[in-house]
């Protein structure tokens, strides 16, 4: 399990928020935690797993991506701030994700 | 029944990057034949081919978006390309249309061209490499709803994705369809591979002599990248808003001579009834046709079969009519052939020029008809015949007219 500091929330903010401006050439401005990442940017469900590579590898995580699906077809997460939210998860149970309610 | 119209269309091909590039170069005769530069060719039988410009790729970035294109392959791209460009020139708003009547029918090979695409990611290979990318590509460009699929026959692919466009909207089933077709096989293992068929010339030190269709040296086809997309509408749709008509796709036949996989039929039998049947399909007398695209691969038996075939259906009336080969300068683009050819076609039929079939330089005694040998000619085409014939035994033949 990775160590979550106060930063943490910011780090994982920022690489998201960077990551959707580069990936969808959007403007920062036009970006905020309820932007819908699919209806509002043609973002594509495969940037959630290249999200999840980059965070794996910047947080040495143990997970596998089988075990985050099953948290997240009960668990979409459809906007930015969502994302942001599950990542936080992700970081801090790793696999034992599938776990929780 | 409805009357189905061409209201835009565009191409990509070794010859340019648009349609009004690609017409200056045909009509000139050039050849867009050269080295092969996207793969180390230095192995194999042959070495050339009619890859589309490098400058292409300075170019897709101002119609698809990087995240898109991360997802593509560069024939993908291409017919992405050609798609906006053909849309744009048919001025149509697809939020003024119903997009569940709005369809997209794509011929293709294949998209993979694997040992050409440099780094190669996992996560996006199946995405890159899936045939109905392109198709499903511009279906999530423009929100179209109506089906969206590729059509798979080999060299007569997007032949046959025109003709299922046409039966859709002829029958009422949709009111627009983006069809066309793209294909690149220039790699080692298609190369290779039509090598051990002897289906590609090799004449490697003169590039761009070596696509002499209907000459008696000819020695195979070079192959060539490309594609090309037409908006397809129904005459009503497209007199609704006020759009510019280009031409009337008339009718069509597909058939399958169940003969070969590879061999067309003896002394082109299946070609001539594919021909005949879409002059039926089109309710067209042979004294119609002005102009003939031939399929014109460059090889000893299809030239050769589907100048008995012309002479079959037409008979002394095949002396009269203009026939050439856009191979000869394009080489022969697989899957995109029908489509980029339907395309010259109408360009002809609109600028009243027929493009040459250049490298022409030794006749075929036995191949007697009008090729238009390497020089255009200005003539008058109210209707035309683009053909189509693939490895299969797959046989494609449209009828185009003048909009009147």
């Amino acid at each position: 399990m990775a160590k979550i500091t106060d930063n943490t929330r910011n780090e994982v903010k920022e690489t998201v928020y960077s990551f959707f401006i580069e990936e969808c050439e959007v403007d920062a401005s036009a970006l905020n935690d309820q932007t819908n990442i699919i209806r509002d940017m043609d973002g594509d469900s495969l940037m959630f797993l290249e999200l999840i590579e980059i965070f794996k590898k910047k947080y040495q995580l143990n997970i596998e991506l089988k075990t985050i699906g099953k948290y997240v077809v009960k668990h979409p997460a459809e906007t930015v701030g969502e994302l942001i939210d599950m990542t936080m998860l992700i970081i801090e149970h790793e696999n034992r994700i599938v776990n929780l309610e | 029944m409805e009357r189905v119209v061409v209201t835009g269309m565009s191409l990509i091909t070794s010859l340019g990057l648009n349609l009004e590039e690609n017409w200056a170069n045909l009509v000139a005769g050039k050849s867009g034949v050269s080295k092969i530069t996207l793969f180390d060719a230095s192995e194999c039988e042959t070495r050339i081919a009619a890859e589309i410009p490098a400058s292409f790729d300075a170019m897709w970035g101002a119609y698809i978006k990087k995240r898109s294109a991360d997802q593509m392959t560069r024939i993908t791209k291409a017919c992405f390309v050609c798609a906006k460009e053909a849309v744009n020139q048919s001025g149509i708003n697809f939020e003024e249309q119903d997009k569940s009547r709005c369809a997209v029918i794509l011929g293709v090979v294949t998209t993979a061209n694997t040992s050409s695409e440099k780094n190669p990611q996992l996560q996006t290979r199946i995405l890159k490499s899936m045939n109905n990318a392109m198709s499903a590509w511009i279906s999530l460009e423009y929100k179209l709803e109506g089906p969206n699929f590729t059509v798979a026959s080999a060299c007569a692919s997007s032949a046959y994705a025109i003709g299922l466009g046409y039966d859709m909207i002829r029958s009422g089933a949709a009111d627009v369809v983006i069809v066309g077709g793209a294909d690149s096989i220039v790699n080692k293992e298609e190369i290779e591979g039509f090598n051990h068929l002897y289906a590609l010339s090799t004449e490697n030190d003169v590039p761009e002599k070596a696509s002499k269709p209907f000459s008696r040296n000819r020695d195979g086809f070079v192959i060539g990248e490309g594609a090309g997309v037409l908006i397809l509408e129904s005459e009503a749709s497209a007199k609704a808003r006020n759009a510019t008509i280009l031409a009337e796709i008339a009718g069509y036949a597909i058939t399958s001579e169940a003969y070969n996989i590879m061999a067309p039929m003896k002394d082109g039998e299946g070609i001539a009834q594919t021909i005949a049947k879409a002059l039926k399909n089109s309710r067209t007398d042979i004294a119609q046709v002005d102009y003939i695209n031939a399929h014109g691969t460059s090889t000893m038996l299809n030239d050769k079969y589907e100048t008995m075939a012309i002479k079959k259906v037409f008979g002394e009336r095949a002396y009269a009519i203009p026939i050439s080969s856009s191979k000869s300068m394009i080489g022969h683009t697989i899957g995109a052939a029908g489509a980029i050819e339907l395309i010259i076609t109408i360009q002809s039929i609109n600028k009243g020029i027929v493009t040459p079939t250049i490298n022409l330089d030794e006749p075929d005694p036995e191949l007697d008809l009008d090729y238009v040998a390497n020089v255009a000619r200005n003539h008058t085409i109210n209707c035309a015949l683009s053909n189509s014939f693939a490895f299969g035994g797959h046989n494609a033949v449209l009828v185009v007219k003048k909009y009147l």
